[in-house]
């Protein structure tokens, strides 16, 4: 995440559930195309509107469509959703091409998802079937009979015999050397 | 549900009481282990931003080991804000006027220097000797392990171990101090 993101709103991917009103249907439910008629910013929606829309609207019989020409604005794209969501694309000088490509997002996408920063690129509900991490999970069952302080498990995990200790294990093993050699002598 | 969801939010943000026996350890090396526990570093829920640190009791700390000669070289500084009112005292000095105070400090300059640090170091107890208040004593679910091994004195062994230790050859007895 950058910093131009920071106020950015955030959010996770969604499908549009709702107990099942609206589902699997278009969610793209209404789109306006706003243009002008001479100005050459609008000519890419107005070759679009010429070519291309008619199939369009026969293809999503779903989603209303409307045209509005208005002297001397910008073009702009405006779809509404089934959530109650708008979204608003501005088409200045886009070729009919790149309006075609841009009102098809429009028509698969489930809203608005303009401004937001997806957290993650996936959602569930149920993140864990084991449930979150306490405490107590890995916890060993032999820690709940223990009195504390304890001197046992004070004691660190692994410490470096000491010269002391080498030395002692080297007389031990001498002795049993000796006690070996003296049995043998015996028999 | 909710109450499922409640309760398992309660048990995931539990707090831990530790407790650690300073006896013997150096309180320098101590401090970064204690600054593991206190703010909850060791937790797979860690965030910076989440409060998930855990008590700690510290028992023994007048029994505590610093290094080398740092018991008459370790200077700690103290300014009153008043003209002639800095002070400079020696670890030795400061460890007889309060037992505690040396841990204390060491801990407090471990840990990270934001505005959490005060109410961090609210979560860690330290008591001079073995004396814990019975209440704290009941919470208390986890022993820290210490660092380094507590080195055993002669007078602590018995007499056999002591008359079954191998020995090249007896010292004669005007060697022999008493």
């Amino acid at each position: 995440m950058s910093n131009s993101h920071l106020f950015m709103k955030s959010g996770f991917i969604k499908t549009p559930g709702q107990n099942g009103v609206g589902r699997y249907i278009c969610q793209l439910q209404r789109v306006v195309l706003k243009f002008c008629k001479n100005n050459g910013s609008s000519r890419g929606l107005r070759d679009f509107i010429e070519k291309e829309l008619v199939d369009f609207a026969k293809d999503n019989p779903g989603t209303v469509v409307y045209l509005k020409p208005r002297r001397h604005r910008a073009p702009v794209i405006i779809a509404e959703y089934l959530n109650g969501e708008r979204q608003y694309v501005n088409c200045h000088n886009y070729t009919s091409e790149e309006v075609s490509k841009w009102l098809n997002l429009l028509r698969t996408q489930a809203g608005n998802n303009d401004n937001i920063r997806l957290r993650k690129l996936w959602h569930t509900d149920h993140p864990s079937i084991q449930g979150p991490w306490t405490p107590y999970t890995f916890r060993e069952p032999a820690l709940n009979l223990v009195d504390f302080p304890n001197e046992e498990l004070s004691k660190p995990l692994y410490v470096e015999p000491s010269a002391t200790e080498k030395l002692l294990e080297i007389f031990k093993e001498q002795q049993r050397n000796l006690n070996i050699l003296e049995k043998n002598q015996r028999e | 549900m909710a109450v499922l969801k409640r309760v398992q939010q309660w048990a995931t943000f539990a707090r831990i009481w530790h407790i650690y026996d300073a006896a013997w350890q150096n309180p320098f090396e101590s401090a970064g282990v204690l600054k593991k526990y206190l703010t909850g570093l060791y937790k797979p829920i860690y965030h910076p931003m989440n409060d998930c640190g855990d008590h700690i009791v510290v028992i023994n700390s007048a029994e505590i080991a610093l290094p080398g000669d740092e018991w008459k070289k370790r200077v700690y500084f103290h300014h009153t804000g008043y003209p002639g009112g800095a002070t400079w005292t020696l670890a030795w000095e400061l460890h007889e006027k309060d037992p505690t105070m040396i841990l204390k400090k060491a801990v407090y300059s471990s840990l990270d220097k934001n505005l959490q640090r005060r109410y961090t170091m609210q979560r860690l107890h330290i008591f001079p000797d073995a004396n814990v208040p019975s209440d704290m004593l009941k919470s208390i679910s986890n022993q820290i392990k210490q660092l380094r091994l507590v080195p055993k004195r002669l007078d602590t062994y018995s007499e056999e171990e002591i008359k079954s230790f191998p020995k090249i050859y007896d010292y004669p007895k005007p060697y022999i101090l008493k």
